[in-house]
């Protein structure tokens, strides 16, 4: 087979194949039909569409690589403490990410889980949360926790009213300027505010710790 | 240097082909000074989040992703092919045929991977892991690769002897498949996307896939050859070597599934992951024993590939630990998984590479390295950075993944924590890229002397290639 080039080639194809075929395709087969779960008790289906502000957000999301340090997948309750931490109360499961142009799953928790963000306790509003974004700095905490990102925003002249969405706290300091979320700001903002997972399907219930641990391989 | 050896220095074949090997290898190091810095700036991001994070070009996420890419596709990429065409021209035993189309190849490679980097830096990317490219350079790359590719596949398939080795396989197998998986991750991830979570497991088979079919070969084809060229003897256990060869093919693109332990994923793919990484050490431990010369041998060039074979097998050890559910509750999602990256990455493949290109060089120009203190500075910035950033990370992810386990920590404390070993880290990235500066000045001036002092002197160094390796031995 080594000094046939004809058999070699042949080799070299059948060993992409099967390891293209035995992942990709195998999981495509098992998942690529999966459907919302329609819920007759709410008479809607889950998980629902998102609207189209946090669909683009999703793409800020994207392009500034707050993947490299945002996981967006909760563990289940007995493996980590993804549920202690306030992350989310059932495992994430591929359903919740039908609707998703771009799953950002991830593999790195520098910072804190996101895939409930959304619903997160202490709840966080718009203002808040560009304010965070803007700052770096969690209202009330001292110090910097996560990366400023200015350039989400416009530093510009007050030209007649504040405009509504203008970050506050800054007016007493420099009256006549504003700092307004961008485009992109807002987008992104509504997209960490529709993450929300908490809807149960069956495949995500809670196992009882009891059946968990005889299930969980050491 | 064995006097076996000393047999193919006097050769043609390195001269009359030497362009477009060097043209590889120039852009390869140039890549990887490039993703040093990018890496650096991560890395200082790490310990002091301000940093640079104004501007939104080095996001921390962007200027991750720019060292990621840059790293691969620009250093290891081009570096690989060089080494791959060389090796396959030498093994063909005739001048590398189809020259033109590898140096054109080679330019528009590295246009796409410089539009794709501008792309990347300017919100283009598109966040999947090691395919970060936009969308627009992809094609490009796709056919600048077979251009490149073209002389390699001439060379094998008009090889003089019937019989092939193993650096003919690997060479070969790199060449033919990356295309392919290129082609098909692209057209599942960014043509015809399929949906939700088939994304990241799409592209952790395609991560996977670039390392084992791709990175990996390219790198082993090169320390083929140049151990027993060095050692002057047959290698050890080389009846295993092809059973090693095909492991590494069929099982190791199934290991990928291991960054998925616990995600929202079907729990088949992280197990087979788990039963893949314990198959496929196989494949380590025949190429280590194969290759278990270069670690009694003397010179740079088998202290490089000593390094990276170890390393190479510590990091599928590394791999093959911690897809055991219960190890990746505490490493998942931690500093400890871009330590086993590194390790593999950098311990692993560019050792090896680094070993093959000393090896290379001083026979591509017909002189010796232009400066042996620089190339031995080189061996021990790289070597002690290695040790340095690997371990490093290390600790940190463990440190980072014990303190994320227990819910009470905050964030602000794990960085606390973790404070000191990242600082460690951009000292091992500092000293990395000093190392690779050195090393790239002195590739360059060695390959300057030839363009300036024409061919006239060659012969003398040809008939004397003991005093070739004085410097870089």
């Amino acid at each position: 087979m080594m000094k046939n080039g004809f058999f070699f080639f042949i080799g070299l194809l059948a060993a992409f194949l099967l390891g293209w075929s035995s992942i990709p395709l195998l999981a495509h087969k098992q998942l690529g039909a999966l459907t919302p779960f329609y819920d007759d008790g709410e008479s809607s289906s889950f998980p629902t569409r998102p609207p189209g502000v946090a669909a683009r957000g999703q793409l800020v999301y994207a392009d500034l690589g707050c993947v490299a340090c945002h996981t967006q997948q909760v563990r289940r309750p007995d493996f980590g403490s993804d549920k202690a931490r306030g992350w989310g109360d059932r495992q994430s499961v591929a359903r919740d990410y039908i609707f998703q142009g771009r799953p950002q799953l991830g593999e790195s928790r520098i910072g804190p889980d996101l895939a409930n963000w959304g619903v997160r306790k202490p709840p966080l509003d718009a203002a808040a949360i560009a304010q965070f974004l803007f700052s770096g700095v969690v209202s009330g905490a001292k110090a910097v926790s996560h990366p400023p990102f200015p350039f989400l925003f416009d530093d510009r002249p007050v030209d007649g009213e504040v405009a509504a969405d203008a970050l506050v706290g800054l007016a007493e300091k420099t009256p006549r300027r504003q700092i307004v979320p961008t485009e992109r700001a807002r987008t992104l903002i509504a997209y960490l505010q529709s993450l929300n997972n908490a809807y149960e399907y069956p495949e995500a219930r809670h196992v009882a710790p009891a059946v968990a641990k005889e299930g969980a391989p050491k | 240097m064995s006097s076996t050896s000393t047999h193919a220095e006097v050769t043609a074949v390195d001269t009359a082909g030497r362009w477009p090997v060097l043209l590889l290898l120039a852009s390869g190091l140039g890549w990887l000074v490039i993703s040093g810095i990018c890496a650096l700036i991560a890395s200082i991001q790490l310990h002091s989040p301000t940093f640079m994070s104004a501007c939104e070009w080095f996001t921390h996420g962007r200027v991750s992703a720019l060292a990621e890419t840059s790293f691969v596709y620009g250093w290891a990429a081009n570096a690989g092919l060089g080494i791959a065409l060389w090796v396959l021209g030498r093994l063909g035993g005739s001048t590398l045929r189809a020259q033109n189309w590898s140096m054109i190849g080679t330019l528009f490679w590295n246009l796409g991977i410089t539009l794709g980097l501008g792309g990347i830096a300017t919100g283009d990317a598109t966040s999947f892991a090691l395919l970060e490219l936009p969308r627009y350079v992809q094609p490009l790359l796709v056919v600048a690769y077979i251009a490149i590719g073209i002389s390699g596949i001439l060379a094998w398939s008009g090889r003089r002897t019937e019989g092939t080795y193993a650096s003919h396989w690997y060479a070969v197998a790199a060449l033919f498949l990356f295309p392919w998986l290129l082609i098909a991750a692209q057209t599942m991830l960014l043509w015809s996307p399929v949906r939700g979570v088939l994304q990241p497991i799409i592209d952790g088979w395609y991560v996977q896939s670039v390392f084992s079919l791709w990175l990996a070969p390219l790198a082993l084809a090169g320390a083929y050859y140049v151990v027993p060229k060095i050692t002057g003897q047959a290698l050890p256990s080389y009846e295993f070597a092809p059973l090693a060869f095909w492991t590494l093919l069929f099982v190791g693109t199934m290991t990928g599934g291991r960054h998925l332990i616990g995600g929202p994923v079907p729990a088949w793919i992280p197990t087979l992951a788990n039963a893949a990484c314990w198959m496929v050490l196989f494949h380590y431990i025949v190429v280590t024993l194969n290759l278990r010369g270069a670690l009694t041998g003397g010179g740079t060039s088998l202290a490089f590939i000593s390094f990276g074979l170890l390393a190479y097998l510590a990091g599928a050890v590394l791999d093959a630990v911690t897809s055991f559910r219960g190890v990746a509750l505490v490493t998942q999602f931690t500093y400890f998984t871009t330590a086993q990256q590194q390790l593999a990455l950098y311990g692993g493949i560019s050792m090896l590479l680094f070993g093959s290109i000393y090896f290379a060089l001083p026979r591509l120009t017909g002189r010796p390295w232009n400066s042996g203190s620089f190339v031995r500075s080189h061996k021990v910035l790289a070597m002690v950075g290695i040790f340095l950033l690997v371990g490093s990370l290390a600790v940190a992810g463990l440190i980072q993944g014990t303190e994320l386990s227990n819910a009470t920590t905050t964030f602000g404390e794990i960085a606390g924590r973790t404070r000191p070993w990242l600082l460690a880290v951009s000292v091992a990235q500092v000293l990395l890229l000093i190392g690779n500066i050195l090393m790239l000045v002195n590739f360059l001036r060695s390959v300057c002397v030839l363009c300036c002092s024409g061919a006239a002197s060659e012969a003398g160094s040809f008939r004397q290639p003991t005093t070739m390796e004085v410097h870089a031995s």
